[in-house]
């Protein structure tokens, strides 16, 4: 058991533009919920979201992007996070080793779809936006950014693609196919999900509050976040610093509803049940579980349900959403946790999981609620996507 | 190394208002739409699972093929470890263009999340999933013509690497009314009745 190498990191998210950024926020209690400014909405004044505070023409500026790109926000948050991750990570030569790119998005171009939509056949000046709808352009235009050669794939599984995204580049390292890969994934807010979401109805009017008994629901966010894995030869030969591991994954299948989780958390639990199989980990041996902690009724039901069958009669470590930090970030919300989780390890800590208030009526569980300092080894950190799509990863120290 | 024979156990093809299973034509309407095809077909096999009304086309279509086939070998008692891999030509296409027209005009919009959860193809594999509990592999793959090898191809990896025990495979095709559905159940061990058959000669037949 030892894992993959983690030896880069790169993130921008409502707490923060950097990885250092998103750490202090993490552990000063600073939220990035907030009303919405980027979109006009009708929602504006009943929802909540973690926003990125940077509009889109100051994107582009920051970029330095030609007049006439056709980047979506998505396409600009993401090569923003993978160009830290790539500098963090000291790596001046991109092709120099087989590199490849696996991004995770559910948004891709659609903000500049719905923004343009109506426009498109009146002014062809906004017609290069079509190309960007696409879900797969986001990682294009990353590796274009990049000046990657190599293997570039999307994965857009819900909630769960960064996560899968994550998995993918760790078993394409561990069978030797890639020498170094860049995971993560990236998600703007937009109309979409805002709208989607509401008619769903698990969009809080308040700040979100994991495994609460009142909790109503989630506050969306946006955010973006890349890591470098690479293999141990790579690392060997160029000393490089490892940060920490990838030691366990698992994807499972929920089987039951397109847009809500099983009550028992059947696809949580297997998702669980294999990453340990993989790692080679006992569960008590998880010093902090990252919970995908969503905050809608549903989530936080079969959730903490699926940890409860994982832990039996056991106690169930340390646990914390930090959602109420960030929103969901919906398809990048595993690559920014995955950063977490790797600062929880290198740190030593237990982030907070604010806004709890009242334990659950369903079962025992109550999060961690302040700031926690104590050796952290192993980390799981769970993500669990629409259409029963459901994935674990465990993370441990080098 | 992985085995090249496909071992075929049971297969079914649905076009033309006809359901033909294991080679023997076992439903059969007037010519009709796949709506009212479906449905009749739907109540010939008294197949009492309510939530068949609200899926799309191209989810009934592989519903229908995949529950005639799955249901004489899926156990409630034990774990069901088979995968499911489909492939098509049109993807969604004909449910995202239902939904396209329900939003196309600003005056007269009527986004409806009941179609919207089926403007992907990979839906009916959920369907199939929720139906027999399967929480196995699965996938969807897009082609431009069917493509017999490839299914073939990932069906015996994934038994031969032990991540699945069975697999349900083939071609659920649907656009504007226009349907093709060829499914089959594969496995590690040879079946005498298609011994000499693959899935491209089954297709073809």
């Amino acid at each position: 058991m030892k894992g993959v190498a983690i030896t880069g990191m790169g993130i921008i998210s409502s707490i923060g533009n950097s990885v250092v950024e998103n750490y202090i926020s993490l552990i000063e209690n600073k939220i990035g919920i907030s009303s919405i400014q980027n979109i006009p909405t009708v929602h504006a004044d009943v929802i909540k979201v973690g926003e990125i505070k940077k509009t889109n023409e100051e994107l582009v500026a920051e970029l330095q992007l030609s007049e006439n790109n056709n980047f979506s926000r998505t396409a600009m948050i993401g090569t923003l996070a993978a160009r830290q991750a790539v500098e963090n990570a000291g790596i001046t030569s991109i092709n120099e080793f087989r590199t490849g790119l696996i991004s995770a998005t559910s948004v891709g171009g659609m903000d500049m779809t719905e923004k343009h939509y109506y426009d498109y056949f009146e002014k062809p000046e906004l017609v290069k936006y079509i190309t960007c709808h696409d879900g797969g352009d986001v990682a294009e235009k990353i590796a274009e950014e990049l000046g990657l050669k190599g293997m570039v794939t999307t994965i857009s599984t819900a909630c769960s693609s960064a996560a899968n995204s994550i998995m993918l580049g760790a078993r394409l390292i561990k069978t030797g196919k890639l020498d170094r890969v860049i995971v993560g994934g990236a998600d703007a807010l937009a109309k979409f999900t805002i709208n989607g979401f509401k008619t769903l109805m698990i969009l809080s009017d308040d700040y979100n509050k994991p495994f609460d008994n009142t909790r109503k629901g989630l506050n969306l966010g946006e955010a973006a976040a890349f890591l470098i894995l690479e293999s141990d030869e790579i690392v060997a030969k160029q000393n490089k610093k490892v940060l920490a591991r990838v030691s366990g994954y698992g994807n499972a299948n929920d089987a039951f509803h397109q847009t809500a989780s099983s009550e028992n958390g059947d696809g949580a639990y297997l998702a669980m049940k294999k990453a340990f199989e993989v790692s080679g980990l006992k569960p008590s041996q998880i010093d902090y579980i990252n919970v995908h902690g969503t905050a809608t009724p549903n989530n936080d039901l079969s959730e903490g349900r699926a940890l409860r069958r994982i832990y039996k009669d056991e106690k169930v470590p340390d646990f914390s959403s930090t959602k109420p930090f960030t929103g969901h970030t919906l398809a990048a919300a595993a690559a920014i946790e995955a950063v977490y989780s790797v600062l929880a390890i290198q740190n030593n800590v237990v982030y907070p999981n604010l806004n709890f208030e009242v334990p659950m009526e369903e079962f025992d569980l109550k999060p961690q609620t302040s700031l926690k300092n104590k050796t952290i080894e192993h980390v799981l950190s769970n993500s669990f996507g629409f259409g029963g799509n459901c994935s674990t990863l465990i993370f441990s120290k080098s | 190394m992985i085995s090249n024979k496909t071992n075929i156990q049971s297969y079914i093809k649905i076009e033309n208002n006809e359901i033909v299973l294991n080679g023997t034509s076992v439903f059969k309407t007037e010519p009709t739409d796949f709506a009212d095809f479906a449905k009749q077909a739907y109540r010939n096999f008294e197949m009492q699972y309510p939530k068949f009304f609200k899926m799309d086309a191209l989810s009934k279509l592989a519903f229908l093929g995949s529950e005639l086939l799955l249901s004489p070998i899926v156990s409630a008692e034990k774990e069901n470890n088979i995968a499911l891999v489909l492939a098509n030509k049109s993807s969604s296409l004909d449910t995202d263009v239902k939904y396209q027209e329900s939003i196309s005009d600003k005056e007269n919009y009527f986004p409806s999340p009941a179609v919207f959860v089926y403007t992907l193809p990979n839906i009916c594999l959920g369907e199939i999933s929720i139906r027999h509990q399967l929480k196995s592999e699965n996938s969807f793959f897009i082609f431009d013509a069917f493509n017999g090898e490839f299914l073939s191809n990932y069906s015996n990896i994934l038994l031969n690497t032990n991540k699945a025990d069975l697999v349900l495979c083939g071609w659920t095709e649907f656009f504007n009314d226009n349907y093709k559905a060829f499914l089959c159940i594969i496995s590690a061990a040879e079946n005498e009745n298609y011994k000499n058959e693959n899935i491209n000669t089954l297709y073809h037949k």
